[in-house]
């Protein structure tokens, strides 16, 4: 971290990390200047010179271009155009869906479109984004006041069996909510058993998939109970040292969890002397330099370690060599918050809150063409028509004619999937995925071949280019359909989904082998879509 | 004396030391699996991922960089695998330059070689050198850098580090825009490169070559 910390305080107070500055911190730091440049030129937060004062971002990706019917930024650069000190640049999405279409000026994240950028630029106070279902009190929170915060860790700390939490959350099914399911209670149990001199606790609040924006509204809202499921997993691991790794553009979020952090340390739930007992243990926030491919665990890890954020092939897995080598307990912000809803509460509870045989709360995420987009915490085996029906139907009464369960990683499904119950198992056997919970409906006026071309795009603008057939599939891949949509080439020339099947399964990580996957999936589950016929392999 | 672990590779049964890869256990029983981005002086990186076996999983492994494990039944060359070697062959022969460098005067583009074993010779991909021409760097007085050419292996990058502790080499850039670069992404001949020549002599294709074998042209097949 000592590298990228030193680099982002230069560019914080720079604007910049220059050359100069660099080979300074070369001579500083004695490392050869390659691994710098590597750096610098890796991560967007960085750039080689400062740029016009005013920095605009905007989404580029599915929802916001929904939102604004085209590419956002046409549209602002449009109503910006006599602006001569801002610099516009797209960006990938901003964890901002429920307010798109999304942008950031310097930092601050400003929604609802060009005008309101305008009016925010011009020094009026443009509309700021408001949680759209944010609850006074979250079912999944165990304490009526702050007060009660740290008490189940508390108990169990002063005489409880770390085994219980692995038991507990074993009998609660529960598993990883960032999207790849794997079961906590495991994951807890190897960290546990092995070996290692000293061992981490990391949360992994990097979301940043298209759709993804729940773990914003838990760390903006629940932040203790974060802080609380990390301190049980260095209780039940042996770990002293936890790290919150942050997306950047969370910047609520990251004054939300420093409140808490500080609260818990005058709570005695963090520090030296844990609770007064001879435990200690303490955490810290480590702000992403951004990119979405560091919330891939082992990215994450190498940005840890001062890297550059590239996917370590595995096995190993962190639960054994994780960060600097040592065993590290990684999970996402709302598995962390469910791990303490669950030792607080109890399996049996957790368990009684599922509809019929499904286990627990979920934290969705809702936005695309529906009435009231936003996050809402609904009982596990909810319906997907539940949801939609949650966020007050389809906006301007449309009819549906896509949704997306889980975010970009995950297929499209045609409106007679409406009623598949949410969990990972029902959400496979419909033919899609639950992924993180990041739904995103689709009325019947898009055109599927947009929506489906933008979630590639995505991937291949995110992809780390480690791996050959990421970093080149998914450029060729969107360069093939891109002639087609601009009758430049009657077909693709070779079958997508052949190249798909080589990034599923060559592909270092999950964002390779996801990264055609919408598109591709939707040429078998919409046979009937008129924009996706000319992909198709056959002659229709 | 360290354990071993017994595992079959197309059916071969082999017993090798714990934490060998597949590549090099494979190796040992005469089992070619061909691969771009490790060379035996380097340490395995698994980036190219020609080497991709099949180990009874959700994805193929890349044999380069998996330890063996005991009981593993492992395919190095079942119809599924050599397809998408195939595909990935592809997709870096689509942004090769027209001309080799090293083809034309060493005659060793390991590259080309694979092309040449699974004749490949259409690619029916959209041509990268055409729409996104990378550059070159003649800067250096002796070593001639073609980003072209460059399938981005790290074998450069790893024979300036690990072999010659030079520290010179990186990726610089991500996804498709990376590329290799010198110190600050300086000219190599501005760099604080040695021109010790290792980055040429572990290259496997026509990125990093000799200026001085540039005259020197192969005979050209007729």
């Amino acid at each position: 971290m000592r590298l990228l910390k030193a680099m982002l305080a230069l560019q914080a107070s720079e604007g910049a990390v220059t050359d100069a500055a660099l080979r300074k911190l070369a001579r500083a730091e004695n490392v050869p200047l390659y691994r710098l440049q590597g750096l610098r030129s890796f991560y967007p937060v960085f750039r080689e010179q400062p740029g016009r004062p005013v920095q605009v971002q905007v989404c580029r990706d599915l929802v916001c271009r929904m939102a604004a019917g085209g590419a956002p930024a046409d549209a602002v650069r449009d109503v910006l155009a006599g602006r001569g000190d801002a610099e516009i640049t797209e960006v990938s999405c901003l964890g901002q869906c429920d307010h798109a279409p999304a942008a950031m000026v310097d930092n601050h994240p400003v929604c609802g479109g060009p005008r309101a950028l305008q009016q925010y630029l011009a020094g009026e106070p443009a509309p700021s984004p408001v949680q759209s279902d944010s609850l006074e009190h979250w079912p999944t929170d165990p304490y009526d006041s702050a007060g009660q915060h740290y008490a189940t860790a508390r108990s169990l700390l002063a005489g409880g069996d770390p085994e219980s939490v692995i038991a507990a959350l074993k009998q609660a099914g529960l598993r990883g909510l960032g999207g790849a399911a794997f079961p906590t209670g495991m994951k807890w149990e190897f960290t546990r058993k092995a070996e290692g001199a000293e061992k981490y606790v990391i949360c992994n609040a990097d979301e940043s998939e298209p759709g993804t924006f729940k773990d914003r509204v838990i760390l903006e809202d629940l932040p203790h109970l974060v802080i609380e499921g990390m301190l049980l997993g260095a209780w039940v691991i042996g770990a002293r040292r936890g790290i919150i790794y942050l997306r950047h553009e969370y910047h609520a979020a990251e004054q939300a969890l420093g409140t808490a952090i500080a609260a818990a340390r005058r709570a005695g739930a963090l520090g030296r002397s844990v609770f007064g007992g001879d435990f200690a243990f303490d955490l810290e926030v480590f702000v992403s330099p951004g990119g979405y491919i560091m919330g891939e665990e082992t990215a994450l890890l190498e940005a840890l370690e001062d890297q550059r954020g590239e996917p370590r092939n595995k096995p190993p897995f962190p639960t054994n060599a994780g960060l600097n080598g040592r065993p590290t307990l990684i999970n996402n912000v709302e598995t962390f918050s469910a791990v303490t809803t669950i030792a607080a509460r109890g399996a049996d509870w957790w368990n009684a809150q599922g509809i019929d045989d499904h286990a627990g709360l979920k934290f969705v995420s809702v936005s695309g063409d529906v009435a009231r987009p936003g996050v809402h915490c609904v009982p596990w085996g909810t319906t997907a028509r539940d949801v939609l029906k949650r966020c007050g139907g389809m906006a301007e009464g449309r009819a549906l004619k896509a949704f997306s369960p889980g975010g970009a990683s995950t297929a499209f499904l045609p409106p007679d999937k409406l009623d598949t119950p949410l969990d990972f198992d029902t959400m496979q056997a419909a033919g899609s995925a639950l992924g993180t919970g990041a739904m995103v409906f689709v009325a019947e006026h898009r055109d599927l071949l947009d929506v489906t071309l933008a979630q590639v795009r995505f991937f291949r603008n995110e992809s780390c280019g480690k791996c050959v057939p990421c970093r080149v599939g998914s450029r060729k891949a969107v360069e093939l359909v891109e002639q087609v949509q601009r009758g430049e080439s009657p077909r693709p020339g070779v079958s997508l989904a052949a190249l798909h099947a080589t990034l599923a399964k060559t592909s270092i990580c999950g964002l390779g082998q996801v990264a055609l996957l919408p598109l591709v999936d939707a040429l078998a589950t919409f046979p009937d879509e008129p924009s996706l016929q000319a992909l198709r392999e056959e002659e229709p | 004396m360290s354990r071993q672990v017994e595992l079959t590779i197309n059916g071969k049964a082999v017993s090798v030391p714990v934490g060998t890869t597949l590549w090099d256990a494979a190796a040992a029983i005469g089992i070619d699996i061909p691969v771009l981005c490790h060379e035996p002086r380097l340490r395995p990186v698994g980036v190219c991922r020609l080497c991709v076996v099949d180990v009874g999983a959700r994805t193929l492994a890349a044999a380069c960089v998996r330890p063996c494990e005991e009981g593993m039944e492992v395919r190095t060359d079942s119809e599924e695998v050599e397809a998408h070697r195939r595909t990935l062959l592809e997709l870096l022969l689509a942004d090769q330059p027209d001309e080799s460098a090293r083809e034309n005067t060493t005659g060793d583009d390991a590259l080309y070689e694979l092309a040449r074993r699974y004749g490949i010779k259409d690619i029916p991909l959209p041509d990268g050198a055409a729409g996104h021409p990378r550059g070159r760097d003649d800067s250096s007085p002796v070593i001639a850098v073609d980003h072209q050419a460059c399938i981005l292996c790290d074998r450069c990058i790893r024979g300036c580090d690990e072999i010659q502790h030079n520290n010179v080499i990186t990726r610089t850039g991500k996804g498709y825009e990376t590329r290799i670069a010198f110190d600050l992404d300086t000219a190599m001949g501005e760099s604080t490169c040695v021109a010790c020549g290792e980055c040429v002599a572990v290259c496997p294709t026509g990125a990093l070559t000799h200026k001085a074998v540039h005259g020197l042209r192969l005979e050209e097949e007729t």
